[in-house]
């Protein structure tokens, strides 16, 4: 009885922090590969970096315009209203959308698309015996399969974050006219409360927001097993982790940027 | 369940009978008449009842052995697969690992190309650990190998020809129309050559596995595993498959290693046979002695027997 109840506190508890551990060594593994010669996966990582732009491109579209119109645009519009103040929306998309929505926007997106998508396949080569018929043939999976992922997502990521910024103002500025404010006074907070700081730690956050979705997409594909149900488990855990894990970094890289840099705290 | 196990239904036990209770009751001894060339193990838990059938004879081949398991153990979670396996197989024939559903066949073929470790014990091949040798050693010692997986494992975004041809474009600097002339000559061995555009999606369970075949070979491999090659074949198919590895072994020679349930198979092209039962060899050995011994649970086997210590447990 007890032996069961610590059963079952104790091997879910060893079984987290061993799947935790294995992907920290596939994210060793998958630098020292992405470093060390040969570099044999230029043409897998342009097909999956172009199969990510496919993919995401029109939901993310889609989200940043809605989400930005939305919650920041619309929901602190009706309260900057109150004030007198809807000019000041522009400086609030600055910490809105900038530092945090866009980068969470875009990591959802590519998670929910991207890394599902990756895990699906890889899970699927896995039960096919794919990836050990791979690795019989002296293929190396991590190199010629996660590193092209894995670098395909870090760009992709990156590169969609500045897409999502650009196209989540754009809610901002449809909020904007729907208070039928003028677009000035948008954009002067806007610019005046922006700075590199910013535009650099979104980038470089959502960067490694893609890095974590590649790690956690490839390692649930590879250890996926039982068959087609094993595939959709696999699946469904990976993005519940993901998320986890782009949350908690997303509170460590903030807490770290804010008190490395406190400039970007005041507000102009 | 019990009348099945024949002449222990007296008794009543709800387990295999023991190889003297089985004995007694048919006027014999268990591995009696192996031949003077047999040597066998030390007796590992003599009180293990479970290994009772298993005395680990094995019967000189009078070759090196390809590869070799020493004392291997492995446990997927509770559940231990391989429990102390020791096996060789040898050099220059085709042995056939046979044995009973899930008890372990297929598992000791990931252990010989490293796709898993052993808990405990020693895989060697060509005298080399596979669990000593880091990940560069061990991807060049692959190359030694052909596999054919249980379902083919063909590349799902390549064709049949890509398939076949991809051992040769990753491993030698032949040049495409070498490589196609290697190929198609594989690919109609097997039967194959119509299809070789296919996409594997359009191929059946069988056409998968012979191209899985044709891929396994193109590199001329010293040595070959192939992994229930039969199932999901027709009868005639199974057999066209089976003469097809005994010509490309005398062909090519080298090291081959069938792991299947199909006794004529065996029958037909074995030199050298294991019976793996609950993660132990029961007995090993060249495949006429195997199929005259005396050992209860060999013969059953063998024979494909309702009748004797193998029940449905």
């Amino acid at each position: 009885m007890v032996q069961s109840a610590a059963d079952r506190v104790f091997l879910p508890t060893k079984n987290l922090l061993e799947q935790v551990g294995d992907m920290m060594i596939l994210t060793g593994k998958t630098l020292v590969s992405a470093l060390r010669p040969p570099y044999p996966y230029g043409t897998e990582f342009v097909q999956q970096f172009l199969f990510m732009l496919r993919l995401c491109w029109l939901p993310l579209t889609i989200s940043t315009i809605a989400f930005g119109y939305g919650a920041p645009g619309l929901q602190a519009g009706n309260f900057l209203v109150l004030f007198g103040a809807i000019d000041r929306l522009g400086g609030f998309f600055v910490l809105a959308s900038i530092r945090e929505f866009a980068p969470f926007v875009t990591a959802i997106i590519l998670a929910g698309v991207g890394g599902t998508a990756i895990t699906a396949d890889l899970g699927a080569r896995k039960i096919r015996e794919e990836l050990d018929a791979l690795q019989v043939l002296g293929v190396d999976p991590i190199k010629n399969l996660v590193v092209p992922r894995f670098l395909a997502l870090m760009v992709v990521t990156g590169l969609f974050n500045i897409y999502a910024l650009i196209f989540g103002i754009f809610g901002g500025v449809l909020a904007t006219l729907t208070f039928d404010a003028p677009l000035g006074p948008f954009f002067a907070t806007l610019l005046n409360n922006a700075s590199t700081t910013d535009l650099w730690g979104s980038v470089v956050k959502t960067t490694l927001f893609g890095a974590i979705i590649a790690i956690v997409s490839c390692y649930k594909g590879m250890t996926a097993s039982g068959g087609a149900e094993g595939v959709g488990r696999a699946v469904n855990q990976g993005v519940v982790i993901e998320f986890l894990g782009i949350f908690a970094f997303n509170y460590v890289f903030t807490q770290t940027l804010l008190a490395t840099h406190p400039e970007i705290s005041v507000i102009k | 369940m019990e009348e099945r196990r024949g002449d222990g239904g007296a008794g009543g036990p709800d387990r295999p009978l023991d190889p003297r209770e089985w004995e007694e009751s048919r006027g014999g001894r268990p591995g009696a008449g192996a031949g003077p060339r047999m040597t066998a193990e030390p007796e590992r838990g003599a009180e293990d009842h479970e290994y009772h059938w298993h005395t680990g004879a094995k019967r000189e081949h009078g070759a090196e052995d390809a590869v070799e398991f020493i004392d291997v153990v492995k446990a997927f979670g509770r559940n231990r697969v391989l429990n102390g396996l020791n096996l060789g197989l040898p050099d220059g024939q085709i042995s056939m690992i046979l044995g009973p559903s899930g008890t372990g066949k297929s598992v000791c073929i990931k252990h010989m190309v490293g796709l898993l470790y052993p808990d405990e014990g020693d895989v060697l091949v060509h005298g080399q650990s596979v669990p000593a040798m880091a990940d560069d050693e061990l991807f060049e010692m692959r190359k030694k190998f052909g596999v054919l997986f249980q379902d083919g494992a063909l590349f799902g975004s390549m064709n049949v020809f890509d398939n076949v041809a991809f051992p040769l474009r990753q491993h030698t600097d032949k040049g495409e129309d070498e490589i196609r002339e290697i190929v198609m000559r594989r690919l109609t061995e097997v039967g194959l050559a119509a299809a070789a555009e296919k996409m594997p999606n359009e191929l059946s369970g069988g056409m998968r596995k012979r191209a899985g075949f044709a891929r396994a070979l193109v590199l001329d491999p010293g040595i070959v595993l192939f992994d229930e090659p039969d199932s999901g074949l027709d009868p005639v198919r199974t057999a066209l498959l089976c003469e097809l590895i005994q010509e490309v072994h005398e062909e090519n020679g080298g090291a081959y290693c069938v792991i299947t349930h199909d006794i004529m198979s065996a029958r037909r092209v074995a030199d050298y046979i294991a019976i793996l039962w609950k993660g132990r060899i029961v007995e090993s050995g060249p495949a006429r002695d195997l199929f005259n011994s005396d050992n209860q649970f060999v013969r059953q086997f063998l024979s494909g027997e309702a009748q004797g210590p193998l029940g449905m447990e």
